[in-house]
């Protein structure tokens, strides 16, 4: 309780220290590439940022998308982090469809998967966190969890010097998001909706991880990277505008994709 | 001494943001000042959360010296609003985070804040594009600050 209001009360602090703060004078242009160190990697969205930003375009029926296949079962390291990062993707969709019964098998299906990778330790405690907030039908927290599932998960690789399997739980989450994007645009097309595929240098950035993995020669490694040089001319529009027929031809690709995905070959 | 236990010797202000960190941040590697970098960064976004932001777990940590900038690529949304935090562990440096679009160009809100050991920028994204959120320690006692980022996003 003391603790609870000691919190509250540095929040209070914090949030008056917003109001009392200068506003910050920033320079109005920028070169970008002459900042005197570089420039990051673009940063992966989290596949519930794409979806908050559909969902604002009008009223989607998540649970259309709500997939229930339990995918193969993978010896290979790099397809199991694939495979996790499309059921991570998967846990969202079932959130925004509000599923309960679809969010708790999620939850034991991304444990079952970080286990096959070795970083099931740091993942027990969110999945039990996932189940137990969707058995609440607390979504705000499933949220919540799934994000910092993807984080754990990640973090784990990373210690470990597995970068480049934490790199494909992104891929394979950012795959599936572009899938449903693409699903729900197709059906109900809008510029601004085909607007959100406008993701270019993060596309570039995934073919740059992709031609460091030539150790992982995989057919589903090489069918991606073929298959985001497909998509690449189709989003990559300037200032244009992504008409319909490209967000079909990148849902056909993608959807291929998913499905390769969650198959053995 | 640690420079960890110092830190927290120093204050205890920001225990209840070290408390709710993830567990990850703790892990085998991480530096004890991103950390405390971390934790600011943490606390700044605290009152954003009551607001409806969803506050990412990851986190994006450097240093750099007095006068230096970095920037990060960032992939925003048209239709989404989003909160950049940024937190520094050392006394008396003057950090600033600010958005630029793809052609340089200024794109925060103008109720983007810096103060002491914290700063934020707001954006709402007129086109859903590549975002460059530039990080910067303008004055500092250290040779090298170290910072943390963080984002939200509603």
């Amino acid at each position: 309780m003391l603790f609870s209001k000691r919190l509250n009360s540095i929040v209070a602090a914090v949030f008056g220290l917003a109001l009392c703060a200068h506003g910050a004078q920033a320079p109005q242009h920028v070169k970008i590439n002459q900042l005197s160190t570089t420039v990051e990697d673009v940063v992966v969205p989290l596949p519930n940022e794409i979806f908050g930003a559909l969902n604002k375009l009008g009223a989607v029926n998540w649970k259309e998308y709500v997939r229930s296949e339990e995918g193969s079962n993978f010896a290979e390291r790099p397809r199991i982090a694939l495979l996790l990062g499309t059921v991570i993707a998967d846990g969202f969709i079932a959130v925004q469809a509000e599923d309960a019964p679809a969010v708790k098998d999620i939850g034991q299906r991304v444990l079952a998967l970080a286990k096959g990778i070795g970083v099931g330790n740091s993942i027990t405690p969110h999945a039990k966190a996932i189940i137990d907030a969707a058995d609440k039908h607390n979504w705000k927290n499933v949220r919540q969890e799934l994000d910092r599932t993807q984080n754990s998960v990640q973090q784990a690789m990373n210690e470990v010097h597995d970068e480049k399997l934490s790199q494909l739980v992104s891929l394979g989450g950012w795959l599936r998001g572009t899938e449903v994007l693409t699903s729900v645009v197709k059906q109900h097309f809008s510029n601004d909706g085909a607007e959100l595929l406008h993701q270019p240098d993060l596309l570039t950035c995934f073919q740059t991880r992709l031609q460091a993995m030539s150790d992982f020669n995989l057919p589903i490694i090489h069918q991606i990277q073929d298959a985001l040089v497909e998509v690449k001319p189709l989003i990559d529009v300037a200032n244009a505008r992504i008409p319909a027929e490209s967000v079909k031809k990148v849902n056909e690709i993608t959807t291929r994709l998913g499905n390769d995905i969650i198959k053995k070959d | 001494m640690n420079p960890f236990a110092k830190v927290l010797l120093c204050t205890t202000s920001l225990l209840p943001a070290i408390v709710v960190l993830p567990p990850a941040i703790f892990a085998q590697g991480v530096d004890p000042n991103t950390v405390y970098a971390r934790a600011f960064a943490v606390l700044a976004a605290e009152p954003y959360v009551k607001q409806g932001f969803h506050v990412r777990e990851d986190y994006w940590p450097g240093d750099l010296a007095p006068g230096e900038r970095k920037a990060i690529r960032q992939q925003l949304f048209k239709g989404n609003e989003y909160w950049f935090w940024l937190g520094t562990e050392v006394d008396h440096a003057k950090v600033s985070v600010h958005i630029y679009n793809s052609d340089g160009k200024l794109a925060e809100q103008p109720d983007s804040w810096a103060k002491d050991h914290f700063a934020a920028a707001h954006i709402i994204p007129k086109t859903t594009s590549t975002y460059f959120i530039v990080v910067s320690v303008e004055e500092s006692p250290a040779a090298h600050t170290h910072w943390a980022l963080g984002y939200g996003f509603r």
